[in-house]
């Protein structure tokens, strides 16, 4: 192995190693020119318009964050992925790798009559569902703007602990650097990884996929008491720290364990949102953009080539696939525990239909090609301000005494 | 929607780009002095492109040292810069005319880019090297002497081999297994396909078993299963030509009119059918896909890939290797544009049709890639892998029923073959439960048809 190698490597176990992302609190401000705003740092003074800071977004009074329910659970460990055993061909095959998400023509406006009636209780085949009017459809006036849906979704929020955990696992662990590259390597994080630069992204690549009358059906169902309260639920449990408290739950779960309906409602859940197959992409969005801009920092003769990061990425996704589907069902439990059985009915049938599919699928693409930008062009400051050299001298255990 | 990565996954990220940078990291070795001998060791480090960098330099150095001109004509050669090589095997003859190394090495490369009768030439000039009685037992002693000859002088046995190459590529392979026979390299009687199969079973080395093979061709003209067998591994390899004599062969003498529709079909869709690939083409792809998957080096690749097409127009495989270059470099739009040239040279090419249905899905231009996909498994129906992708193609345009149909195609076939796809399975489970979900069925590729995948 050469030294260069193995500066990657160090630069490699010092992601690993970061450490834990604070738990840091959600800010929600509106700035003076009226646009909501979610950081995870205060608004400055200037940015405010109105005092409406909330240390976090509304919740239900159910939500997880429950004392009574922060019970000491053990941990819950993943098993540790398996690698399927491929056999080697002798070359490569002329395959095409999957490439960056396009850019697609905005899809045609839906005119065929929306069906009714659609029984969540007992939906035998959702391909015979059609959208249906939402129960509770709050008055809104005018159309909806694309801020606007992905703020009543919850994605908005939800990125801001996406951004900040994907910082937190670039960031070397204290003691690691030295304070100017530390400085540096914040200075890289905070302007790179802001939320509002990477929700402009993610938005920018929703809009061509943009489907009216899906989005107006969308907006109006997440307007309904049900779909807000969902929303909180899943913002609450995006929080940072929302792990461990998944992890402690398990012990909840173990003594009051779920009904075979509530197991069934959330698997058909994750089924109709694609969530863990979202996870997984994302996954590998950000295992493309580390490896295309270590790859390149590093001296040509040991770079990866493009077919190899592609490859590469759709082994992580494998593996996070079977990773992430160990703990889904979990966490799901987790996030839904206040909701009823029928809420969450309701929300498996929405998301079932013509206008919940539509939705789900936008924004998949544009979170996954957003989040592997972003992460490729942070990466790629970050190995270009501290050395990959430096990385690796920096993650050098300490000598251990001799006994 | 809820988003979730957790930091278990983050560590499989960057294990995984351990493992990557890791792999592509050349090693490096002590630097020895000259830069002949620096540039046999930047060879065998698998350093090519500085290997002929080095060469040329050494023979630029010391112009009348043969074994300098001999170095860079050779590594020029294994570089596929054939013009390179033959400059400089001539001058090296020049300098040294009764070298016998050295003409047999030419005499290889003529074969290598197909001049025939360059090539016999040169076998001839071998021949005269070596005394006189050498030479008239070589031509005229019974067949049980020569064994012993050959193994006196080996350059003899490396005329007999060449000179079976050049018979084999020829087409003439009644002449060839005459010329096998006449120096004992094939004897009557003995199982060479029996030998050959239980070496292939067993695991044994690529080159033995290849070898092996090749022996059960010459000396079993009746052994339609090796020869065939001996056809597709050529296939597989790259060397088109022979491959396609090969099955031919294979082809006409098996008694079964199933294995012949099955060899009329393998040559349709995947050597070209009647198409002509000149020798050097063929060779010019085999280097540049070695420069291209084995060395990572795009831009050579991409120099011979191109010489190819331009010697070898209705040759598919070199435009679907500038496909995956394209690829590779994000460009999606050449690459379709490569593949579709593919196509038009090749309308019958099985890897063309089912690289542009795959690439069009990407793109999703479903439509586009359903009529692509469904080419692909109308050419070759056991291709489970491209059944696979066809049935996400159709779910993507909301064809459910369809799905259902090629996706248990595809699973049961599979099954036929011990392949379990679980996630299909699982994704199949699923959808009859509770119908269309948001995500795509998963449509892996399993490798089940041994050689296909290298086209």
């Amino acid at each position: 192995m050469t030294d260069r190698v193995g500066a990657v490597l160090m630069l490699s176990a010092m992601l690993v190693l970061a450490s834990t992302p604070s738990a840091a609190e959600t800010y929600r401000w509106v700035d003076e020119q009226g646009n909501v705003n979610y950081s995870d740092r205060p608004p400055q003074p200037r940015e405010i318009r109105t005092p409406t800071q909330e240390a976090k977004p509304a919740l239900d009074p159910r939500t997880p964050d429950s004392k009574a329910q922060e019970v000491k659970a053990p941990e819950v460990k993943a098993p540790a992925p398996k690698m399927p055993e491929v056999k080697a061909p002798k070359v490569a095959e002329a395959t095409t790798p999957d490439l960056k998400p396009l850019d697609v023509t905005r899809p045609e406006l839906k005119t065929q009559p929306e069906s009714k009636g659609n029984d969540a209780h007992s939906p035998p085949r959702a391909r015979d569902a059609k959208a249906t009017i939402p129960p509770h459809p709050l008055p809104k006036s005018g159309p909806t703007k694309i801020d606007e849906l992905l703020e009543l979704s919850g994605a908005r929020a939800q990125l801001v602990g996406l951004v900040a955990r994907v910082a937190a696992d670039l960031r070397p662990a204290p003691g690691q650097m030295s304070a100017a590259e530390m400085a540096t390597i914040d200075r890289i994080l905070a302007q790179s990884l802001r939320h509002e630069t990477v929700y402009g992204a993610v938005r920018d690549a929703f809009l061509p996929q943009v489907d009216r009358l899906s989005l107006e059906t969308t907006a109006a169902w997440l307007r309904t008491p049900v779909g807000h309260k969902i929303i909180a639920l899943e913002i609450a449990s995006s929080q940072p720290g929302a792990e461990q408290k998944v992890a402690e739950y398990t012990a909840v779960v173990k003594a009051n364990p779920p009904s075979a309906r509530r197991l069934e409602l959330l698997q058909r859940l994750d089924w109709v949102t694609g969530a863990n197959e979202t996870s997984a992409d994302l996954v590998a969005a950000i295992a493309r953009g580390l490896s295309t801009a270590v790859s390149a920092a590093g001296p040509p003769e040991s770079r990866l080539r493009p077919g190899q990061i592609e490859d590469r990425a759709a082994q992580v996704r494998a593996r996070a696939n079977e990773t992430l589907r160990e703990v889904r069902t979990m966490s799901m439990l987790y996030t839904y525990q206040t909701l009823e059985d029928d809420e969450l009915s309701e929300y498996v049938r929405f998301s079932g239909t013509d206008a919940g599919r539509w939705y789900n699928r936008a924004m998949r693409k544009a979170l996954v090609g957003s989040i592997g930008k972003a992460v490729e062009q942070t990466v790629t400051e970050l190995v270009r301000a501290v050395p990959l050299d430096r990385w690796a001298r920096a993650a050098m255990p300490a000598p251990q005494p001799v006994k | 929607m809820t988003i979730r990565i957790s930091r278990a996954i983050a560590a499989a990220i960057v294990l995984t780009l351990c493992v990557a940078v890791a792999e592509s990291a050349p090693e490096r070795s002590a630097q020895p002095a000259g830069d002949l001998d620096r540039a046999q060791a930047a060879f065998e480090a698998g350093r090519y492109t500085e290997a002929l960098s080095l060469a040329r330099r050494a023979a630029n150095t010391a112009p009348t040292s043969v074994r300098a001109l001999t170095g860079q004509a050779g590594m020029a050669e294994f570089m596929g810069e054939f013009d390179e090589a033959r400059t400089f095997y001539d001058r090296a003859a020049a300098l040294a005319p009764d070298d016998a190394e050295l003409i047999a090495r030419t005499a290889s490369f003529s074969v290598r880019v197909g001049e025939y009768d360059r090539a016999l030439a040169q076998l001839d000039r071998l021949l005269a090297l070596h005394p006189s009685h050498v030479r008239w037992l070589f031509q005229w002693a019974p067949t049980y002497m020569q064994p012993a000859l050959l193994r006196d002088h080996p350059s003899l046995e490396q005329i007999v081999q060449v000179k079976l190459d050049i018979l084999t590529e020829k087409g003439d392979l009644a002449h060839a297994r005459q010329l096998a026979r006449s120096y004992a390299i094939v004897k009557p009687g003995e199982n060479y396909c029996g030998e050959a199969q239980a070496k292939s079973r067993a695991g044994a080395e690529r080159d033995e078993t290849f070898k092996a093979f090749r022996l059960a061709t010459l000396g079993q003209p009746e052994a339609a299963d090796c020869i065939w067998w001996y056809g597709q591994w050529l296939s597989d390899e790259g060397y088109v030509r022979l491959g396609r004599l090969m099955v031919i062969e294979g082809t006409r003498v098996t008694p079964s009119a199933t294995n012949k529709e099955s060899g009329a079909r393998y040559l349709k869709i995947r050597l070209g059918g009647n198409r002509e690939v000149p020798k050097r083409a063929e060779q010019l792809f085999l280097i540049a896909r070695q420069r291209y998957l084995r060395d990572g080096d795009i831009d050579g690749a991409t120099k011979l890939f191109d010489e190819s097409i331009r010697l070898a127009p209705a040759f598919a495989r070199p435009y679907n290797y500038r496909a995956a270059i394209a690829a590779d470099l994000g460009d999606r739009e050449a690459a379709l544009a490569w593949l579709q040239r593919a196509a038009q040279a090749d309308p019958d090419s099985w890897r063309t049709h089912r690289n542009l249905g795959k690439l069009l899905a990407d793109l999703e231009r479903y439509p586009e890639a359903e009529m692509h996909l469904r080419k692909t498994v109308q050419l070759f129906g056991d291709d489970a892998g491209g059944r696979l992708a066809l049935a996400r193609v159709l779910y993507a345009q909301g064809k459910y029923d369809d799905f259902v149909r090629e996706a248990k195609a595809a699973v049961a076939f599979l099954a036929n073959w011990n392949a379990p796809v679980p996630a299909v399975r699982d994704f199949l489970a699923k959808f009859d439960r509770w119908g269309p979900g948001v995500s795509l069925p998963p449509a892996p590729d399993p490798r089940i048809i041994i050689g296909w995948n290298y086209d």
